[in-house]
């Protein structure tokens, strides 16, 4: 096997980071407005800054994807950059890394910023658990996306996947407050890891790293880049 | 003798079009033009080189190499430039200028000078601003500034205002000029072809039905004017159309002693005359025969 084209990786990271900065930096500003909305502690501004926050985070997950794969292959720019000397995997994890970085960046900062908006107001702090299952599902919906978009060349599939993983969200919401051990402590102050949040948590992690592990591995056989 | 690239036996299916056991090579140094109509599968046998498509099955060496195997160091020395390819469009030529030059250690700042000059190309102007031309030329550009040992150009005057393939030919003719460069360029312009390269591929229904130099395909075919009641039905006739008295041929492998057995034949002969690459392609593809 052919060692990887590191310097071009990188090349191609900074590329995607340059290309969507912008944008990013006005989800993650759009973010704080949230959080800022959050830390008020008051109904009106829990509800509100919350649902703004879900949107930011389901639409840099969506951005990030949609215009750095979707697009790349629809506006035939995907021919320009595999004609560059990189191989397939090469390509795979720029790609990954690329779209993990311009993910991460507003999704660790809202993630963290939460955190401390719940530890640091007078949001009970047993919403920390019930949150970080939120987040947690969110990238795992990310990476399915991800996953699909690397894979499927479909436009409507990835569209559809996307909008499917992020909806899903709701149901998972709903299905969290049937849990005794994670919804009935979101109102106390203690932050409190039932074994079933861990069990959650945890199954979000692997599968997500599974479906990118997975994703490389059809990727490296693809007989067509253009 | 070294060659730039070597296809043997390469096939490639797709559900409405095959591409089947094509084998063709390509010296160092040497320009070599792909014809076909469109949908011939010109553009398939590119990306097989470029490795953007693998070949179901065959042998691809380019520049010494296997690939797909080896294709990081293959691309790293060869620059291709497609039809469909393009360059993004909220970012500036320069920009693109700039990832190239940082990818490529051979990278010429001074000849891409020289290329936006001649092409009259913007650097701070963004691609989406950009009329079909005018990205052409920003990818021929891009390809050509990186100085690589292999241009591999899929219809590269496709589409361009006589201008602007004028100024693309001409740039193309300086570039084929270095002896060390190898091009492979398609197109179904046969002017063009005629005009820059050194042997010609004709490539119809995924098939090579013709490669050999340009001089013997043009000294091989000749139109032959006659009179007369017989029409000869010779290998060498690739086409013969009749009106009245007056026939028309169209010769292939001609040699010098065709007129005679034509006389032979009570056939009076009015001219014979070379043909144009255009003509023999034609008729290479309606006779369905090799040339």
């Amino acid at each position: 096997m052919n060692s990887l084209n590191v310097p071009v990786i990188k090349r191609l990271i900074a590329k995607d980071w340059l290309l969507f900065q912008k944008q990013m930096a006005a989800y993650v500003l759009t973010g704080i407005l949230s959080l800022c909305l959050l830390g008020m502690a008051r109904p009106w501004s829990f509800y509100i800054g919350s649902l703004l926050l879900i949107i930011v985070l389901v639409a840099t997950s969506c951005f990030a994807i949609s215009t750095s794969l979707i697009n790349e292959r629809k506006e035939h720019n995907l021919a320009f950059v595999m004609s560059l000397p990189i191989a397939p995997l090469d390509y795979y994890l720029a790609k990954l890394i690329g779209n993990l970085v311009t993910f991460a960046v507003p999704f660790l900062v809202i993630l963290i910023g939460t955190l401390a908006a719940i530890l640091l107001t007078p949001l009970p702090d047993g919403l920390v658990v019930y949150s970080l299952l939120i987040f947690g599902h969110i990238l795992l919906a990310y990476c399915v996306a991800l996953s699909v978009a690397m894979a499927v060349e479909s436009e409507g599939w990835n569209i559809f996947v996307m909008i499917a993983s992020m909806v899903m969200i709701n149901p998972f919401m709903m299905g969290l407050s049937q849990i005794e051990s994670i919804h009935g402590v979101i109102r106390g102050e203690a932050i409190i890891f039932s074994s079933a949040a861990i069990v959650i948590l945890t199954t979000q992690v692997v599968v997500s790293l599974l479906l990118l592990v997975g994703t490389g591995w059809v990727h490296c056989r693809k007989v067509a880049f253009y | 003798m070294t060659v730039a690239f070597a296809l043997t036996g390469i096939h490639k299916q797709y559900p409405q079009f095959t591409l089947s056991d094509i084998s063709l090579s390509l010296p160092h140094g040497q320009i070599m033009g792909l014809v076909g109509v469109n949908g011939a599968g010109k553009t398939t046998l590119l990306r097989i080189l470029t490795g953007l498509v693998r070949a179901d099955r065959g042998d691809v060496r380019v520049l010494g190499l296997r690939m797909p195997e080896d294709q990081v160091a293959v691309k790293a020395d060869t620059g291709f430039a497609s039809e469909d390819m393009r360059l993004y469009k909220s970012q500036t030529l320069r920009w693109h200028m700039d990832l190239i030059a940082a990818i490529y250690p051979g990278w010429d700042e001074n000849y891409a000078r020289d290329l936006l000059r001649r092409f009259d190309l913007k650097s701070d102007q963004s691609i989406g601003g950009f009329s079909h031309g005018q990205r052409v030329k920003a990818l021929l550009l891009l390809c050509f500034a990186r100085r690589p040992r292999l241009l591999l150009l899929d219809e590269p005057t496709t589409g361009l205002d006589p201008v602007a393939r004028s100024e693309v030919l001409e740039v193309l003719s300086d570039v084929l000029r270095d002896e060390t460069r190898s091009v492979l360029f398609s197109s179904h312009n046969t002017h063009d072809v005629e005009q820059l390269a050194d042997s010609i591929s004709f490539l119809h229904q995924g098939r090579l039905i013709a490669s050999q130099d340009k001089e013997r395909f043009l000294d091989d075919w000749r139109r032959i004017v006659c009179f007369g009641d017989y029409t000869p039905e010779w290998p060498e006739i690739a086409a013969a159309r009749r009106n009245g008295s007056v026939l028309e041929l169209k010769v292939r492998d001609f040699c010098g002693e065709l007129p005679a057995r034509l006389a032979a034949h009570g056939l009076t002969v009015q001219s014979v005359d070379p043909m144009r690459l255009e003509d023999i392609f034609v008729t290479t593809v309606r006779a369905g025969a090799p040339a």
